[in-house]
């Protein structure tokens, strides 16, 4: 925010901005929400299809065993890393962009998480006993694998989701003060006034919640790196050619990065106009973000290309013999989709006149999450159709029930974000108004 | 083993009486009233009888003429599995796929269930009672006896032979002189006819491939459906045992790649109907570089025009390629065979002649070509002799058509109109087991129990007798025919007294006492008979044949083969190995078997030659309609190079109208468009006699295969070895560093030997898999979704030889049960695991499904139950109460019959010793004709598997990988030139 905008801002004028937004629900907001619950209902009946009938129902062809509920699982784990990225790193590094916008992503980054977490579930085959992934005591005296990356999921997102919640829920506290103090209906003040935990604004709470803050954020910034590093393992521990590539780790982590920061600004740009926050989500925030997003895109980029070359340069018929299936065969045009989305379309993020340009953002974000979604599909499918045995290749094909699941989780994902932007402050009140210039002695409040 | 089966139904019947309802039904089938719905144990097992352990009974397989002799597991009083017996000289304890299915015979859910009768009220067929059926047969024939119109009935049977043979003459006789009619839809009467020519003798002799080193074959499809193929896939497998760095050699000359074209060494891609020229041709050069033994001098004449350059312009083969064949068929112990129906065309009996010729001038007479075990096919009707049959009955000439084990209409071709004519007779009966195409036109249907639930015998050759004894008491209200022949007669008042017994067993007992008096005079008969059922059969004795060439053979026309049609393709229909004459299309294991060269399930498909579908716009699935004519079918391409540009081919054996669930309206009848044509000197049918047209209007639709890659690319899974190469080659020991401890296996090291260069790609192992682990079938629209349940897969490869024409390579793929497995460590709950025996274990009840370890199968071989399969009543009869039964969501995969592993260990334990080489066999290796399987347990030294397992040819798939597998593949040999 620049020096003049700040002179128009009071403390007052920041609270009242971000309360007016949990005013109660217009018909746009219905209008959006409505549709959406039915979404989760129509991939909510798709799944207990799914259960009763038996897995045959999705579009899985041997060899293809994981399809697209692994690819959102992966999808969705990835754009919860940003959020992270936003709140917790770039606090740390004190990056004065991220303030209007770290709620929302941190918001993001639990919803994303929770829509992750159904996919485990999911593409099980005996979905119902999915709790003996769960190191549980039982009179069998049974033990899960600890050798297995799956295993190392279920701790890695487990142990993701706490830390989020925790975060983002700590991080909130003096926000719900805020709002509870403004709030008068009587069912929303008491709900308020629990979740702010009797928050009075003293200066030992202040001084202890910072602390706290900053504590949860250094937890959290390993977690970035170590999470989706664990998930990428799924894939890098496997001997299929596609997948056991050392370079996998720092790949699927830039490429979170890269895509949840293109869901960030997806959401917010709506998000801004609509509740007119143009002055608090500035162009600024949208500049560093793209700059991140060039420098993220930049390592995928780099990725793609020490892979196809090195699978050229190892001269294994079986790691040459995939890069060329996934370049000419018949998911071709997804890989080279997945290439222009990711490659060629941030690249006029480059220049300044477009960094600026809402409309080029958001169409450029949205390019990259469909790329980044075929990126991961790519992986998975085309790997596991042209592997060792020319005998037992054969691709994959998408059902309705994947696609109705697919959907369902976009719309569980988008649900609780409606829900959010109307309960919960979706923009710092307190950070924002730390950069405010201090009021002078018998000026405004 | 065995017992005398009658007196277990009575001790069974008293059970029933106990009340021990529950198995006691599934053993009685459905003599019992009570519903099965409890599980109660045996309060009083009948003696002999410990639940959980198995019974085996000898018997004989019918599902082909060749009779193969079969050992049954009975468990709990239900036949579960079928095994070859050691024992019996036809196939030596090997089996093929249809072998295996009989049990899907057995168990069929479409089987009639007892008899029926047409009511003329309701124009239906309503079941009745086995007395009133009878009643009403014998009233129909008394009838008839009154009016004098005895002699019209016909009974039209498929080969038989033995006592039943025996039975249907005398009371044929007895019931008025009526006249029995075999017919089987391949009855090789060129093969007869020739040798009547050549020596006077109308008959099919014994052709021993185990004694040739070099076998020419003719179109002869030896290792599918030809005469006795598990007999001669034993033969096959001693040829292509590679000894001193060398093995025998099969030359197939056909215009197609069939699969016993592709198990050839080398395959001659002739042009269609010129079979003919190319032996006399390879005659002509034996007897004129004097390489000839026998009779050159006369048959010097015969020959003398087919000179090899001539010959080569007519056949399409090289003249030096004739000249190579002939010096190797001279040179070595040789056998020249022909007469495959798929080649049967207007000259075949010339074509025969000229094989017959061949042999002779080498001297193979009395050494790979026998006269003296001559087949019993060779008492067949003709082909000929049927069709007046067709037209006396058309002529309304037949009172009564007795039908068994036959289905005419299906397997005649439409001009001779078999239906018409069938509705004309009078009353039909038929005995069938299937509500089939001839059945459907019967008014009276008494159903036959199938030869698993009934008494006889079958004699396939004069050396051998086997006995077919019930393995089970009838699954359903069907009865033996013998039994009701008998009854029948007893109810007719003419022919009461020509039988002294009223039961089939006892009338095959009294003819086997002339047998037991004849092979061991003084042995009592009751010894004698439980020995005989024991063993399965008896060996006779045979005096060597004396065979003297007949001057007649000098005046045999070789004319050229007629086409009918003037169309531009040859149109070859051959007898698919699944389904023989469409018998096998009613069992879903042979639906699902793969076809072993297209891999393609559940529907035909027409193979055509790549330029020909450039020119015609077609590619693999897109239909194409071939028309001569008679008619026109409409069928899926299937493009490859093992057919030549001017022939197309289709699988004869589907398309059925009716026959069950299975059957109904799949695939086309290429019979459909043939002409009712014969070869006139045999009289036997011209299978290959019309040329067709095709066209396509490019509709399109996926040719649903098993496995849609047709190369390796270069990656070199399924390895083969040049002969010259041979005496220099050494197994690639070399193994990577180890960063882990070597595992340490105690005691067993369970390890698998498959030999390529014996693996015909017949499948047998891959149904006996079904048969033993409760695999479940899924049906066309799973598997084109590439959901088949195939634990065991035969992969198969095209190459290209040194000359750049076309090879194929099969490649039996099972779970190689790594030692280094990788899909161990990636499933999260322990569901797979190592054993200290060295097996990949499988637990099922543990399994979430996550199906991470079929991602990281190398090899591919895991199966996941998509949906919880369905085994339709009382196709579930047939499960093995070992292994268990699948739901959905669980992985599964090969164990290598673990089941079959943890029963030898037990007797094992019992005997205070440990499972020595011989003592158990996977269900795979045991089914296996050709013997290319072996399994047991590399830790024992001289074991086999330890021995083949360093053998020179050996390697590993995908060594490089480093997953140690437990199955050492040998390298199939390839000869480089003939």
């Amino acid at each position: 925010m620049s020096q003049n905008e700040n002179n128009s801002f009071t403390y007052s004028q920041v609270t009242n901005d971000v309360v007016r937004m949990l005013e109660k629900p217009t018909y746009k907001w219905w209008a959006l929400f409505l549709p959406t619950l039915g979404f989760v209902g129509i991939g909510m009946v798709c799944f207990f299809y799914q259960v009763y009938t038996g897995l045959g129902v999705a579009g899985y062809r041997h060899p293809v065993f994981w399809g697209v509920y692994i690819t959102n699982f992966v999808f969705w784990v990835g754009i919860a890393h940003s959020g992270t990225l936003i709140s917790a790193i770039l606090y740390l590094f004190r990056a004065r962009f991220r303030m209007s916008i770290y709620r929302v992503s941190e918001a993001m980054t639990v919803f994303a998480v929770l829509t992750a977490g159904l996919f485990p579930i999911i593409h099980l085959g005996r979905a119902w006993n999915f709790y003996w992934l769960f190191p549980y005591p039982n009179q069998r005296e049974l033990w899960i694998n600890f050798k297995s990356p799956l295993v190392w999921d279920v701790f890695a997102v487990s142990t993701y989701l706490t830390v989020s919640s925790v975060f983002f829920f700590v991080g909130m506290i003096p926000d719900i003060a805020a709002v509870r103090d403004k709030v008068t209906a009587v069912p929303r003040k008491i709900i308020y006034t629990i979740l702010s935990l009797g928050w009075k604004g003293s200066h030992w709470e202040w001084l202890h919640y910072s602390r706290a803050y900053l504590y949860f954020a250094a937890l959290a910034t390993p977690l970035v790196l170590s999470v989706h590093s664990v998930v990428s393992w799924d894939f890098a521990m496997a001997n299929v050619p596609g997948w056991h590539s050392t370079i996998f780790a720092p790949y699927f982590v830039a490429g979170a990065i890269f895509s949840g920061l293109a869901m960030v600004i997806t959401l917010t740009i709506p998000l801004r106009k609509i509740f007119r926050l143009e002055n608090y989500i500035t162009m600024d925030n949208y500049d560093g973000m793209a700059k991140l997003i060039l420098f993220t895109g930049g390592i995928v980029t780099y990725s793609y290309a020490t892979e196809i070359l090195l699978s050229w340069y190892t001269g294994s018929p079986f790691e040459w013999g995939q890069t060329y299936y996934r370049m000419t065969g018949p998911y071709a045009p997804l890989f080279w989709t997945m290439i222009f989305c990711n490659v060629v379309a941030p690249i006029p993020l480059w220049f300044k006149k477009y960094r600026s340009n809402i409309k080029v953002l958001f169409i450029i974000s949205l390019l990259i999450n469909i790329g980044m979604w075929f990126e991961r599909f790519n992986i998975i499918t085309m790997s596991l159709s042209h592997e060792f045995e020319p005998g037992a290749w054969g691709i994959y094909k998408i059902s309705w029930v994947e696609a109705g699941i697919t959907a369902g989780s976009f719309a569980w994902f988008f649900m609780f974000f409606l829900i959010f932007i109307k309960t919960l402050p979706a923009v710092s009140i307190a950070e924002i108004k730390e950069i405010l210039p201090v009021p002078k002695k018998g000026g405004n409040k | 083993m065995s017992d005398d089966n009658k007196s277990g139904l009575k001790r069974r019947d008293f059970l029933k009486l106990l009340g021990v309802a529950g198995t006691t039904a599934a053993v009685t089938g459905g003599c019992s009233s009570e519903p099965v719905n409890q599980l109660i144990p045996y309060v009083i097992p009948p003696d002999k009888f410990i639940p959980g352990i198995p019974s085996y009974f000898a018997s004989t397989c019918r599902e082909c003429p060749a009779g193969c002799g079969l050992i049954v597991k009975n468990r709990e009083g239900r036949a579960i599995k079928v095994e070859g017996n050691p024992e019996a000289p036809v196939n030596m304890g090997g089996t093929c796929a249809r072998g295996q299915a009989s049990l899907q015979g057995l168990y069929n859910p479409d089987r009639i269930r007892s008899p029926l009768i047409y009511k003329e009220e309701t124009a239906r067929l309503a079941p009745v009672g086995w007395e009133k059926a009878e009643k009403a047969l014998s009233d129909k024939i008394s009838t008839l006896i009154e009016q004098g119109k005895g002699d019209r009935i016909v009974y039209l049977s498929n080969n038989v032979s033995g006592t039943f043979r025996d039975l249907v003459d005398k009371w044929l006789k007895a019931t008025g002189g009526g006249k029995h009619y075999s017919y089987e839809t391949f009855s090789h009467e060129p093969i007869r006819k020739a040798n009547e020519i050549l020596y006077g003798k109308d008959v099919i002799p014994s052709y021993r491939i185990e004694n040739a080193d070099f076998v020419l074959s003719f179109g002869a499809d030896f290792l599918e459906t030809w005469l006795s193929p598990v007999n001669f896939s034993k033969g096959f497998s001693k040829l292509h045992t590679v000894k001193n760095d060398t093995t025998g050699k099969v030359i197939q000359v056909e215009p197609r790649m069939s699969v016993t074209a592709a198990s050839a060494d080398k395959w001659v891609q002739i042009r269609p109907g010129t079979e003919m020229y190319l032996a006399l041709g390879i005659a002509n050069v034996i007897i004129n570089k004097g390489w000839a033994k026998a009779n050159a001098g006369l048959l010097a004449g015969v020959v003398s025009t087919y000179t090899p350059s001539k010959v080569s312009t007519i056949t399409d083969v090289p003249a030096e390629t004739i000249v190579q064949i002939a010096k190797g068929f001279s040179e070595n112990k040789s056998l020249a065979i022909g007469g495959g129906a798929a080649y049967t065309g207007s000259n075949a009996t010339q074509t025969q002649v000229a094989v017959n010729i061949l042999n002779h001038i080498v001297g193979n007479v009395g050494n790979t070509v026998d006269y003296s075990d001559i087949l019993m096919i060779s008492n067949l009707n003709s082909y000929q002799e049927i069709a007046e049959l067709v037209n006396k009955m058309n002529k309304g000439e037949v009172e009564m058509l007795i039908v068994h084990n036959t289905n005419p209409v299906f397997t005649l071709p439409p001009g001779l109109k078999v239906k018409e004519a069938i509705s004309k007779v009078t009353d039909v009966v038929s005995f069938s087991s299937f509500m089939d195409e001839t059945t459907e036109l019967a008014s009276l249907i008494m159903p036959d129990s199938t030869f698993l639930e009934s008494w006889g015998d079958y004699q396939p050759t004069q050396k051998y007798v086997g006995i077919i004894q019930p393995v089970m008491s009838p699954v359903f209200n069907t009865k033996q025919t013998g039994d009701v022949l008998l009854s029948v007669a007893g109810n007719i008042d003419s022919a009461k007294g020509s039988f002294e017994v009223d039961n089939y067993l006892d009338y095959l007992k009294n003819s086997w006492k002339k047998v037991a008096r004849y092979v061991s005079p003084g042995e009592n008969f009751d010894s004698f008979w439980k020995k005989t059922l024991e063993k399965g059969g008896v060996t006779f004795h045979l005096e060597p044949a004396q065979v003297e060439l007949s001057p007649s053979v000098m005046n045999v026309e070789f004319d050229e083969a007629g086409f009918a049609g003037n169309g531009d393709m040859y149109f070859i229909t051959y007898p698919s190995y699944r389904f023989y004459d469409g018998s096998g299309a009613n069992r879903p294991w042979l639906q699902e078997l793969p076809e072993a060269l297209s891999t393609s399930v559940w529907d035909s498909f027409v193979e055509i030659h790549p330029d020909t579908a450039k020119k015609l716009g077609v590619r693999t699935g897109t239909y194409v309609d071939i028309k001569t004519d008679q008619g026109s079918i409409r069928t899926q391409a299937f493009v490859y190079e093992g057919i030549r540009p001017d022939t197309i081919a289709v699988p004869f054996g589907l398309g059925h109208k009716s026959f069950g669930r299975y059957a109904e309206g799949r695939g086309v009848n290429p019979l459909d468009i043939l002409p009712a044509s014969s070869d006139s000197l045999s009289g036997g049918f011209t299978w290959f006699s019309t040329k067709a047209n095709i066209s396509s209007n490019g509709d399109y639709e996926l040719l649903v295969r098993i496995q849609y890659s047709e190369t390796q690319d270069d990656r070199e899974v399924a390895q083969a070895v040049n002969i010259k190469d041979l005496p220099a080659l050494e197994q690639d020991h070399e193994e990577p560093p180890e960063f882990y401890h070597e595992r340490e296996y105690p005691t067993y090291r369970w390890a698998m030997a498959i030999d390529l260069n014996k693996c015909t790609g017949c499948g047998a192992c891959v149904t006996a898999c079904f048969a033993e682990n409760n695999l479940p079938v899924v049906g066309k629209e799973q598997v084109a979704k590439r959901r088949e349940m195939h634990w065991l897969r035969i992969e198969r490869y095209f190459d290209k030889d040194t000359e750049g024409k076309l090879e194929t390579k099969f490649l039996p793929m099972l779970c190689q049960q790594c030692g280094n497995a990788p899909c161990e460590p990636v499933c999260p709950v322990y569901a797979t695991y190592h054993n200290q025996e060295g097996l990949n274990g499988m637990v099922y009840n543990r399994c979430v499904g996550t199906r991470y370890c079929s991602n990281n199968c190398t090899y591919k071989v895991r199966r996941f139950n998509w949906f919880t399969y369905k085994f339709p009543e009382p196709l579930n009869w047939q499960l093995n109460p070992d292994v268990t039964v699948r739901t959905k969501g669980v992985m599964e995969k090969c164990t290598f019959c673990v089941q079959r592993i943890k029963y030898a260990e037990d007797i094992a334990k019992d005997n205070n010793s440990i499972v020595k080489d011989g003592d158990m066999m996977t269900a795979c290796q045991q089914a296996c004709a050709t013997e290319a399987i072996t399994f047991g347990n590399l830790l024992e030294e001289g074991s086999m598997v330890n021995e083949l397992s360093k053998n020179k040819r050996g390697y590993k798939v995908l060594k490089e990988i480093n997953t140690k597998p437990a199955i050492t593949y040998l390298k199939k040999v390839k000869w480089d030139k003939v």
